[in-house]
């Protein structure tokens, strides 16, 4: 496999006084699709946080193409990651083209105009994501799945080489999901490396490559997604009796008996 | 929009410094400040009261529409005013301790009313960006609303102490502009300058603060550091718009919202030079109209704006999609 575009290693979050992470690691290279799974709880929402750089570290080491996250800063990180938040605020006034403007602002300069490349950038973002239609729409009319789309699109308009989304598909629709499930994978397939925290276990490993398990603030184990999706692996983490069946599905004995 | 506005500000101005107690025809104007007019009265009306009048309405009205167009972004917040962050109360209470405890020493007023303004936020700022959650909206708002409160009480408190004199400090709070010249301008315009040259610089940050903290951040900006500029050049902006035109702070508050109902967007690149030119015109608009209404007595601008502005602001409110 090519070198890994983000090794994290033992990383250690404290929110206040309460630690959340005390020992979590992942790596992603080109082409990756990375699910974080977990309980509620665990610390999966920290972590991508952690290593995009939005969320102070105790210890722990985070290096991105081979350089310490402490010494990327402001446009040097912004080019090399993108992070889609679990819920963002949906700004009245605001079109969906001008809120995909804003994800080349690591690559333009204060007071500068922006070029032929950045249009051209805000343009395919929006294509890929399928939110060209609706460009000239204002947020506050989208539905919840155009919204995610649009957040997608300005991450992919910042042209970073890893894409973090956190959560991106909890407050969908089971087609909504689908939808931006497909565009996840389709994005890895086109080289992009994509690190997606999801609850949903059945969509993780029907679209991962690897999948990384968090269990009380530590990654429990990361592997392939039949590998690491085991019955006793479920049963040790979340406490259910379940386990995915060869078509993908996830079964489960919701009454436990 | 725009257009509109620069058109509406340049006439504005215009019957500024043409209409008032003494009519001064343009041709007058234009020769006393092209220097070409001789020494008379007319010159003296010209130089001396209506051009540093109309100047401090441009300057107050484009720092209020600045000012409530950076803290409506920074906050995230369609309500906030610089009343939010502690400068009205805390510019009030300035104002009242010269007015009503030294009148004597009313020279100082622009300068207890701009002191106290910032002190007031800096201590909203230093309790908001302190603890765990430094930086975030709630915690500023509520020390802002906090500190509010505490400087609102001692003013209270002063005017209750000083009852016999409230009658000279009625003018202040209802706000206004009064004919001094230069004077209080010559005090304040640094602290305008620098809010203004901010404002410029924190256009494109507010813009990304927008899309929340977070994908902010994940642009490479410093949400938490972007809103404590924005808030601290709203506060420099409004305390020293307060010492030289008392408490206007409507013009603050619904400025910015006309300007977007009216431009149909948000981008802070638009909205808050807009607020600039818009808040001057309003303000100037309404300085004349209180001076010649019912000339030579002059109405309070405050309430007189109020009248103004809502009907216009409901109308458009209304239109809006």
């Amino acid at each position: 496999m090519s070198e890994a575009r983000l090794v994290a290693t033992d990383v250690h979050v404290k929110i206040g006084d309460t630690p959340i992470l005390h020992g979590a690691s992942m790596s992603v290279h080109a082409g990756e699709l990375l699910a974080v799974v977990g309980p509620n709880g665990a610390g999966k929402s920290t972590l991508s946080r952690a290593v995009s750089g939005l969320q102070a570290m105790e210890q722990g080491d985070v290096r991105w193409g081979g350089t310490p996250l402490g010494e990327l800063k402001g446009r040097k990180i912004a080019r090399l990651r993108a992070f889609v938040p679990q819920r963002a605020p949906v700004p009245a006034g605001v079109t969906v083209r001008e809120a995909v403007e804003l994800g080349r602002s690591p690559h333009i300069k204060a007071f500068q105009r922006p070029t032929r490349h950045d249009h051209d950038a805000v343009d395919q973002a929006m294509e890929r994501t399928n939110t060209y239609e609706f460009a000239d729409r204002r947020l506050t009319t989208l539905s919840g799945g155009e919204l995610q789309r649009v957040q997608i699109a300005v991450g992919l308009a910042q042209e970073a080489p890893v894409l973090i989304a956190d959560e991106p598909t909890s407050h969908l629709d089971l087609g909504a999901t689908a939808i931006v499930a497909r565009l996840l994978r389709r994005l890895a397939d086109d080289g992009l490396s994509v690190i997606l925290v999801v609850h949903d276990l059945a969509l993780a490993a029907a679209i991962a490559d690897t999948v990384v398990v968090m269990a009380a603030g530590k990654t429990a184990a990361t592997g392939k997604p039949a590998e690491v999706l085991t019955p006793e692996r479920l049963s040790d983490v979340w406490r259910v009796d379940a386990e995915l069946d060869d078509a993908g599905a996830l079964r489960v004995n919701w009454l436990g008996r | 929009m725009v257009v509109t506005a620069t058109v509406a500000l340049l006439a504005a101005a215009t019957a500024s410094m043409i209409l008032g107690a003494v009519h001064v025809p343009f041709s007058d104007i234009w020769q006393s400040l092209t220097g070409q007019a001789e020494e008379g009265p007319l010159r003296q009306i010209v130089v001396e009261l209506r051009l540093p009048r109309t100047v401090s309405a441009i300057v107050v009205g484009a720092a209020l529409g600045v000012a409530g167009a950076l803290l409506q972004g920074a906050l995230a917040n369609p309500l906030a005013s610089p009343d939010v962050i502690g400068v009205t109360g805390g510019a009030g209470f300035g104002a009242m301790l010269t007015l009503l405890v030294w009148p004597s020493a009313i020279a100082l007023l622009p300068v207890g009313a701009l002191v106290f303004g910032v002190t007031a936020a800096g201590i909203v700022f230093l309790i908001g960006w302190s603890g765990a959650h430094a930086g975030a909206i709630g915690r500023v708002i509520l020390a802002g609303i906090a500190i509010t409160a505490l400087f609102s009480a001692a003013t209270t408190s002063l005017m209750v102490a000083y009852s016999d004199r409230v009658q000279s400090a009625i003018f202040w709070i209802a706000g206004g502009l009064s004919s001094d010249g230069w004077s209080s301008l010559s005090v304040v315009w640094p602290y305008f300058s620098v809010g203004f040259v901010m404002a410029i610089f924190l256009a494109r940050p507010l813009d990304r603060l927008a899309l929340g903290d977070d994908v902010a951040a994940s642009l490479g900006g410093r949400p938490r550091l972007v809103r404590l500029a924005a808030a601290a050049a709203a506060a420099l902006l409004a305390s020293s718009a307060a010492a030289i035109a008392g408490l206007l702070g409507f013009l603050g508050l619904v400025i910015p919202h006309l300007v977007r109902l009216a431009g149909g967007t948000a981008s802070h690149r638009f909205v808050i030079p807009a607020s600039a030119l818009t808040g001057a015109a309003l303000l100037v608009a309404a300085d004349t109209l209180a001076r010649v209404v019912l000339a030579p007595i002059e109405l309070p601008v405050g309430p007189l704006m109020v009248v103004l502005g809502v009907p216009l602001f409901l109308w458009l409110l209304r239109e809006a999609v």
